[in-house]
C-alpha cells in the first residue's frame, strides 16, 4: 500500500491501547500465579492480530516487536504447556515498548472543551458486561423503591411514622435518579467513536461519483447507548452514500446553479428529552417538488422515500437509488423505537433526521388493561388516548373516525390471541402510530403513564413474538410491553421479518464479508473492497460469520483471518464446506502467517484462495476477489 | 451408588429428580401473568424478586397430566436460562441408587427408589426444548 491514511493509523492507536490492556491483564495474572487456561492462546492471539494491523498501519517497529513475542508465545503454544512465569517480565518490557512504538510523538490533547476534570482525568477500562450488571442492579433498586412507595401510598395515614418514611423515601428519590444517570452515562460512548468510518465512506463515495465533499460534523460528543451506536455505523453510512450519489450535483452543475463547486454534507448529532437525534443535511439539489407535493410533512416524506420501489418508478428523476435501502434504514430505526425524518428544499438541499432513544433499559409506556393482562405501549408510539364513540364497519372490519381519518380498530386480544371477554361498545383506545401506519387499540381500561425498566423476555422464551419485553410494576404485577412495529404488522398478514442492519445492502450477489478480529485490519479491508465497488459486511470472529452467513444470503465471497477467538479461520473455512448450502462460496484466507504449512492448512480446509497479510496490497486482494466473485 | 446429589419432587402421581446444582429454589406458585403467543405448556410468567420468571406445568409437559392443585415450583436454571415448574410436593434432597441410562427424550436416566420409579431429568435437554417450543 501506498501512503497510510493517517485515520487508520488514529483507529489502530485506539485498538493498540485495548489489546496492550488485555495482554498486561492477562500477564499479570499469570504473575499472580492465577493464570487462565487459555492464558498462552489469548496472549498469542493479541500479539498476532496487533501484528497484522501494526504492519498494515505501517508502524515497522510495534510490527516486528509484536512479532517477537508471538515467536516467544508460540514455543509454549506448540508445546501446549502454560506460560513459564518469568517470561512475565520481559513480556511486560515488550508491551511497554510497543506502547512508546504506538503512541503519537506530540501527546495531542483530546479537544476538551466543557470537559470536566471527571472525564479528562485518568481512565478505567471496564468490561461491558460489569456496566450492565451496575445498571441492571440500578434497575432493581428502582422497583424496589417503587414497592416502597406503594405500599406506604396505599396508607394515606396521618401516622407520622408514615409521615416520616413518606418524606425519607422522597429524599431518596432525586439521590436514586443521579445513581441511574450515572449508571446510563457509563454505558454511553460518544459518536466521534465512529466518524472515522463515516469519513472514509463519503471520502470514497465521493471518489466513485466523481464528486468533491465536505463532510463537516457537529456535536460528535453526542453520547449514545453503546449497542445502539455499534449498529449505527451501516444506516449512516448509506445515508450518506444517498446524499452523495443523489443528493449532491456534480461540480458542473452546482457552477450553473450558482453553488460552490464542493458540495458540503453536513452530520449534528443533538440530544434532547430523551432522544437522540442525527442529521445529516446536504446542500444537494433536493427532492424533486412533486415528490415533496405528495407530503404532508417530513414524516410523511421519509415514508415516501422509503416505500419500496420508489427508486425504480422514478428512474428517470435524477431520483434513483433515493429510496434504495432506505426503507431498511427505517424499518432498522423503528425496530430501536426510533423514527425517520426527510425534509428537502427543491434545488437547496435535503435533510435526513435519524432518532434515537437515549437508552434501551428505561422505557417511557402507557399502561392498559385487556383481559387478562396489563399491558404496555412506548409513549413514543403513542398519539393519543381516546373514547371509541362510534364505530365505522366495512366487511366486517372495524374502524374509527380520526378527524377525519378512518384509522383501524383492533383488539390486542384478538392481534396476540389473549382470552379475554368481549370489550365494551364505547370502549377507551389508544392511537398507535408505528411503521407508517396508525391503529386504534381497544383496552378495558387505561391506567396511565410509568417510566419502566425493561427487560426482554429471555430464554427459553427469547423467540416469542410481539414483545419488547416485561416490566414488573410497583405492585408487583407483571406488564407486557408490546412491540408497536409487530402490532401493526399484525393487522397485514403475512407478517414481513423485521429489516436487520443486514438488509440495507442492496441485492447483489457480489458483496464480501470480512472475517477479521481486529477492528482497524477489518475496516482497511472494508475500506479497500468498498472503495472497488463491493458490498462490505463484517464480522468479528468465525462464529459470527457464520451468524451473519445464516442470515444474509447476499454474500457472495468471504475474506477471512486466520488467528481469531472463538472460531478461527480454518474452522471457519471448514464449517462453511461442510454446509450443502455454502460448499461452493469462495474463502479467502488473509494472514501474516506466511509459511507453507499454514498454507497447506488453509488448503486442506477448503479456501479458495490464501493472500498472506505481509505481502499484502489492493491490488493482490483485489484481483483475488474479483476472480472467485466472477466479475 | 454415587455422590450426586438430586432433588426429588413428585407432580401428579409421577417422580422425578433434578440435579441439586440446577435448583435454586422452591417457593410458592402464585397467581401468573399469562402471555399470550407463548407456547401452550407455560403457565405464565411470575414475579420472582422484580424478574418476570416463565413458569410451566412440568407434569403436562412430560405428557402426564396436568397438576391443577399444584401450589409449589420448583426454579431450575441451567447456564443463562432460569424456568419455573409446578410441582405438588418435594419429597427429599440426596443421593439416588444406582442408575439406569434412559432413551427416553429429557430424561439422561430412571431409578428404582423404593416403590417408586424415578426420572431423572436432563436439564440441558429439558430448556433445548422449551426454547423450540416457543419458536413455533
Amino acid at each position: 500500500m501506498s501512503a497510510i491514511d493517517p485515520e487508520f493509523v488514529e483507529i489502530f492507536r485506539e485498538e493498540a491501547a485495548g489489546r496492550l490492556d488485555a495482554i498486561v491483564e492477562i500477564l499479570l495474572d499469570v504473575e499472580r500465579g492465577g493464570s487462565p487456561p487459555d492464558a498462552v492462546n489469548a496472549l498469542f492471539r493479541e500479539a498476532h492480530t496487533l501484528k497484522g494491523a501494526a504492519g498494515m498501519v505501517g508502524l515497522d517497529a510495534v510490527q516486528s516487536l509484536a512479532h517477537e513475542m508471538e515467536d516467544v508465545l508460540s514455543d509454549a503454544r506448540a508445546a501446549g504447556s502454560a506460560l513459564p512465569p518469568e517470561l512475565v517480565e520481559p513480556l511486560l518490557r515488550a508491551v511497554d515498548a510497543m506502547r512508546a512504538g504506538v503512541i503519537p510523538v506530540t501527546h495531542e490533547r483530546p479537544e476538551a472543551v466543557g470537559a470536566t476534570a471527571a472525564e479528562s482525568g485518568p481512565r478505567v477500562r471496564v468490561p461491558a458486561a460489569k456496566v450492565d450488571r451496575l445498571l441492571d442492579l440500578v434497575g432493581e433498586t428502582m422497583l424496589h423503591r417503587r414497592r416502597l412507595t406503594h405500599a406506604l401510598g396505599s396508607e394515606r395515614s396521618d401516622d407520622p411514622a408514615v409521615a416520616a418514611l413518606v418524606a425519607e423515601l422522597d429524599v431518596g428519590g432525586p439521590l436514586l435518579d443521579e445513581l441511574k444517570d450515572a449508571a446510563i452515562g457509563m454505558r454511553m460512548l460518544p459518536l466521534s467513536s465512529i466518524v472515522g468510518s463515516l469519513r472514509r465512506a463519503a471520502r470514497e463515495a465521493a471518489r466513485g461519483a466523481g464528486k468533491e465533499i465536505e463532510l463537516v460534523l457537529a456535536g460528535a460528543d453526542t453520547e449514545l447507548d453503546r449497542a445502539l451506536l455499534e449498529e449505527l455505523s451501516d444506516p449512516l453510512i448509506h445515508v450518506l452514500r444517498n446524499a452523495i450519489d443523489h443528493g449532491i450535483e456534480p461540480p458542473s452543475e452546482r457552477e450553473r446553479a450558482g453553488k460552490p463547486p464542493c458540495g458540503r454534507i453536513e452530520l449534528t448529532a443533538v440530544q434532547r428529552e430523551g432522544v437522540v437525534e442525527i442529521t445529516i443535511s446536504d446542500d444537494g439539489r433536493g427532492v424533486s417538488p412533486e415528490l415533496l407535493a405528495q407530503a404532508a410533512d417530513d414524516t410523511a416524506l421519509a415514508d415516501l422515500l422509503a416505500a419500496p420501489g420508489l427508486s425504480t418508478a422514478l428512474a428517470v428523476t435524477d431520483l434513483s437509488g433515493r429510496g434504495v435501502g432506505l426503507d431498511a434504514v427505517k424499518g432498522y430505526l423503528e425496530s430501536r423505537r426510533g423514527r425517520l425524518t426527510v425534509g428537502s428544499t427543491p434545488g437547496s438541499g435535503t435533510r435526513v433526521t435519524l432518532v434515537l432513544p437515549l437508552t434501551l433499559a428505561l422505557l417511557d409506556v402507557l399502561l392498559f388493561r385487556r383481559g387478562a393482562n396489563v399491558f404496555g405501549l412506548p409513549l413514543s408510539s403513542v398519539e393519543e388516548a381516546l373514547m371509541v364513540k362510534r364505530r365505522l364497519t366495512l366487511a366486517g372490519d372495524d374502524s374509527i373516525d380520526v378527524r377525519g381519518e378512518a384509522v383501524a380498530l383492533v383488539d390486542v386480544a384478538d392481534l396476540i390471541g389473549a382470552d379475554a371477554p368481549v370489550p365494551v361498545m364505547t370502549p377507551p383506545a389508544i392511537l398507535v402510530a408505528a411503521g407508517g401506519k396508525r391503529l386504534a387499540v381497544i383496552c378495558d381500561r387505561l391506567l396511565g403513564e410509568e417510566d419502566v425498566v425493561l427487560k426482554p423476555l429471555e430464554s427459553p422464551l427469547a423467540n416469542v413474538r410481539g414483545y419488547l419485553g416485561t416490566a414488573v410494576l410497583g405492585d408487583g404485577e407483571i406488564a407486557l410491553v408490546l412491540d408497536p412495529l409487530e402490532l401493526v404488522r399484525g393487522t397485514d398478514r403475512p407478517r414481513r421479518a423485521r429489516p436487520g442492519v443486514e438488509s440495507m445492502q442492496p441485492v447483489l450477489r457480489s458483496k464480501v464479508l470480512v472475517v477479521e478480529d481486529s477492528f482497524t485490519v477489518r475496516e482497511l479491508q472494508r475500506s479497500v473492497l468498498e472503495a472497488a465497488g463491493y458490498d462490505v459486511a463484517t464480522a468479528e470472529n468465525g462464529r459470527l460469520a457464520l451468524e451473519h452467513l445464516e442470515r444474509d444470503a447476499d454474500v457472495g465471497l468471504v475474506v477471512t483471518d486466520l488467528e481469531m477467538p472463538e472460531l478461527n479461520g480454518l474452522e471457519l473455512t471448514a464449517a462453511i464446506r461442510s454446509d450443502p448450502r455454502r460448499s461452493s462460496l469462495p474463502v479467502v484466507i488473509i494472514t501474516s502467517l506466511g509459511t507453507e504449512d499454514d498454507r497447506q492448512r488453509g488448503v486442506d480446509a477448503g479456501a479458495d484462495a490464501y493472500v498472506v497479510k505481509n505481502a499484502y496490497d489492493q491490488q493482490a486482494l483485489l484481483a483475488t476477489v474479483g476472480r472467485l466473485i466472477g466479475r | 451408588m454415587s455422590d450426586d446429589v438430586f432433588v426429588q419432587l413428585r407432580v401428579g402421581a409421577e417422580s422425578y429428580a433434578l440435579p441439586v446444582e440446577a435448583v435454586i429454589e422452591v417457593t410458592m406458585l402464585e397467581a401468573s401473568t399469562p402471555l399470550p403467543g407463548g407456547p401452550p405448556e407455560l403457565l405464565g410468567l411470575q414475579n420472582l424478586r422484580g424478574h418476570a420468571l416463565p413458569v410451566y406445568d412440568l407434569g403436562s409437559y412430560l405428557g402426564g397430566h396436568a397438576t391443577p392443585n399444584a401450589a409449589r415450583m420448583i426454579v431450575v436454571s441451567d447456564g443463562g436460562r432460569r424456568a419455573g415448574f409446578a410441582i405438588d410436593v418435594v419429597t427429599g434432597v440426596g443421593p439416588l441408587p444406582e442408575r439406569t441410562d434412559s432413551d427416553a427424550e429429557l430424561f439422561s436416566g430412571s431409578t428404582l427408589d423404593g416403590d417408586r420409579l424415578v426420572g431423572v431429568l436432563a436439564v440441558d435437554l429439558l430448556f433445548a426444548r422449551l426454547e423450540r417450543a416457543a419458536s413455533r
